[in-house]
């Protein structure tokens, strides 16, 4: 079978589950439920076939399982968020459909990763100044400065600062590998490279520590530190980089602890959630005890207890940050461990096209997205189930939010490009090769 | 390179196991530690969805009521404000307490003892369906209580001596419980605590209603009779100090029957010291101090009563000098007591010295219809023997035909009772009255503390006694 209908025949099978999780909530909550929500779950599974047909022209030996682990995860994250407020999927469907539309341009106008590669540093020019804009002009929701408000839109610029950066190390590691793996000096008795290799080590560290004291944001500053500390590893393969890289996070995360009261508070609630059960530690804790309500089946969708009688969620924020507490709670732990596997997959393809890609820009590239991507989501998850400390920080194609899915479809749409050239170079027609070629 | 990209995938494949594993931790071991916390509204919220039964007065009428709104239950008082300190609340927001939380699985049927239908519903999987609970409070009476209180700060407790039913049970000031979760943060903030269930909570100096319990002691160990002479000076002068006469009275010579009509302290301060404190305290203990009343309530919604220092109930056996054992004999000292304590005593003299356990289920209706529960009274304690009891029921009874407790006297029913009258030193008085009538064959037994007064128990609590006794005597049936 070809790649194509192997998605195909994967993207019938993710939309069978969805429709079943639908009917779920539809049977649970009938009333609530018009004609129109069937047309825009009709649109839902257009949208994706859309997707597959340009793909299928576009990029024929992409890999087959990218797309339909994104539709069943935006699926069983808009099933959710209509379960917690019908009128916000409707919303979320829209940006699906934004986000869609920036698949496709991506697709269309980048055609090919290697071009990207010569652009690298405009592109963390543009990752820069979506950061700093955001610490600029951003407005603070949650105690945390993650959003730039324009044009009547929030928009939180770090899910796409995070794909430009991801392009931006990829081109400048694989281009600085060789003079970053080659010790000139010692210090201490450790072997290091030159000194001013390390500029932008320092720059991301700083550039860290402000995400922390001003976006007062641990999660974002963990991300894209520790996006920076992967690729310079798997650019050079020294793990010194690694030591020094977390030994700077963790340096600065202590002194964010100690003067940020956002952090602060975050850090305490983290350590011990009791003593601030009604104030700082309420969310965390009606997080976990949603989730332990959900028991190893759950209630089933639909007909978990997410809503109080009033309507409001029992976890503050539950259609965004909080999202997998109301899928744990509903699907129950062999559900939940089912959406952490699915993740997992998605993680695997995308390193899995690192290890095959012909060359270090496409290993780089592909490993860092699916790094940023794995990372991202095990921060909101570790966070939501008190593993580490709670951070506002959304998860990949389920949480309510629109920058938020645009940005991973458009890790998908890369994702799928540095696969296809792979598989293209490896193995492909000569008509698909000869493509390849006039693209570049 | 392809090296270190398997390693950076390995540690992401290592932090995605943590997850699972620390998932498994929470929604499997550690489920049911977290559905037990206090802080866990979760079940209470969902169980809105259950019908909640109903509670009935001791003559069927709705006290709390069950109304659905758009899928969910509340609570609905058809009576108003209605002993809602005891009955306590069920809300999502600030959990449960009082009979409410103590009869949940009953109320929302989830106890197994339920009946059959029960069971099958819980075979078949379907939604339970709460029990009725009928309670032995008599709504006419539990108004009359709440009236007498209306602007006042105090408790009154009503039992039915024979069974240990609770009649009533008021403390004021009160709320309304319908509006609760609205004005939680102005009557939780409350320095005169309406949330407070004073009856069952609030721990007071008994001061010379506690001459009761010293009396019995008295008499059961042979120390006095209640013709025993004793001469009162004004002071009764003791290790190094006195004990004094309210308002510096001095009676001359006085029968241990006249020193408790007109309270004398110097007598019931030499009696203490007769007694001992081991003896003393004995008696206290026969009546049910130093020990947790067992009217079931939520822990720590109900207290003992008995000598208290700064960290709490002291141990029977502290040590007390003649002059504290002198002061205890007359309600002082350290000794504090709830009103529910001090209606047991009331009622154990007036059963004949068996203290009942007190009580306020009077019987259990499961949705199905059937009765599945009903109150069995049972004996607690022994307090006195019989003949002692019938001797001071005589003298409680010239302590309100002719002594401090004449407002508490009925037209045509013979009460029997003591006033009490504890002096909190910032120029307010503690007034009390326990009181129990008909005195040759008592049906209800009465404990009032009014709290900030000028007045003296017989004066201020005295005639809220017998208003409150004159109701419970009225009814058709008693518990």
């Amino acid at each position: 079978m070809s790649r194509r209908n192997v998605e195909l025949l994967f993207l019938v099978i993710a939309g069978a589950v969805s429709t079943m999780a639908y009917v779920s909530v539809y049977a649970g909550r009938f009333r609530e439920i018009n004609r129109l929500s069937i047309v825009y779950g009709l649109a839902f599974v257009a949208i994706f076939f859309v997707l597959h047909l340009l793909v299928r022209f576009m990029l024929p030996q992409a890999d087959p399982f990218l797309l339909p682990i994104t539709a069943l995860l935006a699926a069983v994250g808009l099933t959710e968020i209509f379960r917690i407020k019908p009128s916000l999927a409707l919303v979320q469907g829209q940006w699906l459909l934004v986000g869609a539309g920036l698949f496709v341009i991506t697709v269309v106008l980048v055609r090919d990763h290697m071009r990207l590669d010569r652009y690298r540093y405009i592109m963390g020019a543009i990752g820069l100044a979506l950061l700093i804009a955001t610490i600029v002009v951003g407005t603070t929701v949650n105690g945390s400065k993650l959003w730039i408000h324009a044009f009547g839109f929030s928009i939180q610029p770090s899910e796409f600062a995070k794909l430009a950066i991801v392009i931006f190390l990829a081109g400048y590691l694989n281009d600085k590998k060789a003079l970053l793996s080659v010790p000139t000096h010692h210090v201490l008795g450790v072997p290091l490279p030159a000194t001013k290799y390390f500029g932008p080590l320092i720059v991301m560290w700083f550039l860290s520590l402000a995400m922390l004291v001003f976006m007062k944001d641990f999660g974002m500053a963990l991300l894209f530190m520790s996006i920076f500390v992967a690729l310079m590893y798997m650019a050079t393969a020294r793990i010194i980089y690694v030591v020094i890289g977390g030994g700077l996070f963790a340096a600065a995360a202590a002194i964010a602890v100690a003067i940020v009261p956002h952090v602060q508070d975050r850090f305490n609630v983290w350590l011990d959630p009791w003593p601030h059960a009604a104030t700082t530690g309420y969310q965390l804790l009606q997080s976990l005890f949603t989730i332990a309500d959900g028991g190893v089946l759950g209630a089933g969708f639909g007909r978990g207890f997410l809503l109080y009688a009033d309507r409001t969620p029992v976890v503050p924020d539950l259609q965004t940050d909080f999202i997998f507490a109301a899928i744990a709670n509903e699907m129950g732990l062999l559900g939940a461990a089912g959406v952490i596997l699915v993740y997992l997959l998605f993680m695997w393809r995308g390193f899995r096209i690192a290890v095959f890609a012909p060359d270090g820009f496409s290993k780089l590239l592909a490993a860092g997205l699916a790094f940023a991507f794995g990372l991202q989501t095990f921060i909101i998850l570790g966070g939501v189930t008190r593993l580490i400390p709670l951070t506002g920080i959304t998860l990949p194609f389920v949480s309510y939010g629109g920058s938020s899915i645009t940005a991973n479809l458009m890790l998908v749409a890369l994702l799928l490009m540095v696969s296809n050239r792979t598989n293209v170079v490896r193995g492909g027609s000569d008509l698909e090769r000869r493509r390849l070629a006039e693209r570049g | 390179m392809n090296k270190a990209i398997s390693r950076i995938f390995i540690v992401g494949v290592v932090l995605f196991v943590a997850l699972v594993v620390n998932l498994t931790w929470i929604m499997v071991v550690r489920a049911g530690w977290f559905e037990d916390r206090p802080e866990n509204k979760r079940s209470i919220a969902k169980e809105l969805k259950i019908k909640r039964g109903e509670l009935l007065g001791f003559d069927g009428s709705v006290i709390a009521g069950s109304s659905r709104r758009s899928g969910y239950y509340f609570r609905d008082y058809p009576q108003g404000t209605f002993a809602p300190q005891l009955l306590g609340y069920d809300s999502v927001r600030y959990g449960r307490s009082g009979i409410e939380q103590q009869l949940n699985d009953v109320l929302t049927g989830k106890a197994t003892d339920l009946g059959v239908q029960s069971w099958i519903d819980r075979l078949l999987g379907r939604k339970p369906k709460g029990a009725d609970v009928k309670l032995t409070l008599v709504p006419a009476v539990q108004k009359t209580a709440q009236q007498q209180l209306a602007g006042l700060k105090g408790a009154i407790v009503v039992l039915a001596p024979k069974t240990g039913a609770l009649i009533a049970s008021a403390s004021a000031p009160t709320y309304e419980p319908t509006t609760l979760e609205d004005h939680w943060a102005r009557l939780s903030a409350d320095p005169a605590a309406p949330l407070l269930d004073r009856s069952v909570q609030g721990l007071y100096a008994p001061g010379s209603a506690f001459k009761v319990v010293t009396a019995a002691g008295g008499l059961d160990y042979g120390k006095v009779t209640p013709t025993t002479e004793f001469i009162d000076t004004g002071t009764y002068v003791v290790f190094g100090g006195t004990v004094t006469n309210y308002g510096g009275a001095v009676f001359g010579a006085n029968d241990f029957t006249t020193a408790l009509t007109y309270s004398i302290n110097t007598t019931f301060g030499k009696l203490g010291n007769l007694l001992g404190r081991k003896r003393l305290v004995a008696a206290m203990q026969r009546f049910g101090f130093y020990q947790t009343p067992p009217l079931p309530l939520p822990r720590g919604e109900i207290v003992p009563s008995g000598r208290y220092g700064k960290k709490g109930l002291l141990s029977p056996d502290a040590f007390m000098d003649p002059l504290a054992v002198a002061w205890a004999a007359c309600g002082q000292e350290k000794v504090l007591a709830t009103p529910l304590q001090m209606a047991l005593v009331a009622a154990g003299v007036a059963n004949g010295g068996r203290v009942m356990k007190p009580y306020y289920l009077q019987e259990v209706t499961s949705a199905a219809g059937d009765v599945v529960q009903k109150a069995t009274p049972e004996q607690w304690l022994v307090a006195m023997k019989p003949a002692t009891a019938a001797a001071l029921n005589l003298m409680m009874q010239r302590v309100v035909n002719s002594g401090t407790g004449t407002a508490a006297a009925l037209e045509g029913i013979q009460v029997a009772g003591k006033s009490g009258t504890a002096e909190r030193g910032d120029g307010t008085n503690l007034a009390w009255f326990i009181a129990f009538a008909p005195a040759d064959d008592p049906t209800v037994a009465v404990a009032v503390v009014i709290e900030d007064t000028q007045s003296t128990g017989g004066e201020a609590a005295a005639p809220i006694a017998a208003e409150v006794l004159k109701s419970a005597l009225a009814q058709p049936a008693l518990p």
